[in-house]
């Protein structure tokens, strides 16, 4: 089918002209004469007329609830991707703590230790000492509340 | 104002303050809602889908955050939302294909918009989107292709084609 064939030219003016009520003469003596803006008229007259009485017939929730409801997504959103995150951090702190593990039972237990730790006395072992506990408060301070959470997912905290 | 102004108002970088963007989407949102309502209406063929796709529109709409957009742009951005919810639907779910339209689209109505609603339920749902866009919210062919995801230059023959057949439906009814 030709281009020439699908539709007249001069549809979108009169569509235009028909939604504006703006007709020039010329305009209205061609859409009472030619036969493809007469069935566009008649077409778009039906479909508007529908379209008014559709209107009647919506009844939109307020503004403020799709706000509201949006907003909730978003914050399930958020959660959803941070949750994923930490889930990722916590597959990465196992594969660490299993690492470090083994490293500890094989890899450190062939090293002469003894000899090393020995050669710390003074000021240098308190220093370490101090450090080694520093940091073990500070990995249980951040581990106990992820740790109490999938308890109470798994249901381990029968309290409640 | 009117619904342009209204649109292109919210729009605007105002939005970026939670006050302003309350009004302003109230405003942009009692602008479009029900010629968007109508236009799933009548591309679904049932209210109840009309219902919940409109309140995902927006949702999407908002989650988005377009970048400055005019009125016209921001109409049929949310046009284009509302159309791809659409296809969502037709695609994921086969209920909209195999069910009749609900009650309010077929009864108690006067003739000439019982015309209209069967001739609506006989053409396909893209046929209906186009006709719709097209002689309902009087968007361009440009317009139109950038609504529903096709080219533009595929508009002017398909919506030939569809407000051919639109026409021969309702034809025998009038006489």
């Amino acid at each position: 089918m030709s281009m020439k064939q699908m539709g007249c030219e001069h549809e979108n003016r009169v569509l235009r002209a028909m939604r504006s009520g703006k007709w020039s003469a010329e305009l209205r003596q061609h859409a009472a004469g030619c036969a493809d803006c007469s069935e566009a008229m008649r077409v778009a007259e039906a479909l508007q007329a529908e379209a008014r009485h559709s209107e009647m017939q919506c009844h939109p929730p307020d503004a403020h609830w799709i706000l509201e409801r949006s907003r909730r997504l978003a914050r399930e959103a958020a959660v959803r991707r941070m949750s994923r995150l930490l889930k990722a951090m916590r597959i990465l702190a196992a594969i660490y703590a299993m690492a470090a593990g083994v490293w500890l039972t094989r890899g450190y237990a062939a090293l002469p230790y003894r000899e090393i730790a020995s050669s710390f006395h003074g000021p240098s072992s308190h220093f370490m000492l101090l450090g080694a506990i520093v940091t073990a408060a500070f990995a249980s301070a951040g581990l106990w509340p992820i740790l109490r959470e999938d308890g109470k997912r798994h249901g381990f905290d029968s309290g409640r | 104002m009117d619904e342009a102004g209204t649109i292109a108002g919210w729009a605007a970088p105002s939005y970026q303050t939670a006050a302003a963007g309350e009004e302003g989407f109230r405003r942009l949102y009692d602008a479009t809602s029900r010629p968007l309502w109508g236009y799933l209406h009548h591309a679904s063929g049932r209210a109840d889908v009309a219902d919940d796709l409109l309140q995902e529109t927006y949702c999407r709409f908002l989650a988005r955050r377009a970048p400055a957009m005019d009125g016209a742009q921001v109409k049929s951005y949310l046009f284009r939302i509302a159309t791809n919810l659409l296809h969502d639907r037709y695609r994921n779910r086969d209920e909209m294909a195999g069910r009749e339209p609900d009650e309010c689209c077929v009864a108690r109505d006067e003739d000439a918009r019982l015309d209209v609603r069967a001739a609506m339920r006989q053409l396909k749902p893209r046929e209906r989107e186009l006709l719709w866009l097209a002689y309902v919210e009087g968007m361009s062919h440009t317009e139109i292709a950038t609504a529903t995801g096709l080219s533009a230059l595929s508009i002017r023959m398909l919506l030939y084609r569809a407000r051919r057949k639109a026409a021969q439906i309702l034809r025998p009814q009038e006489t």
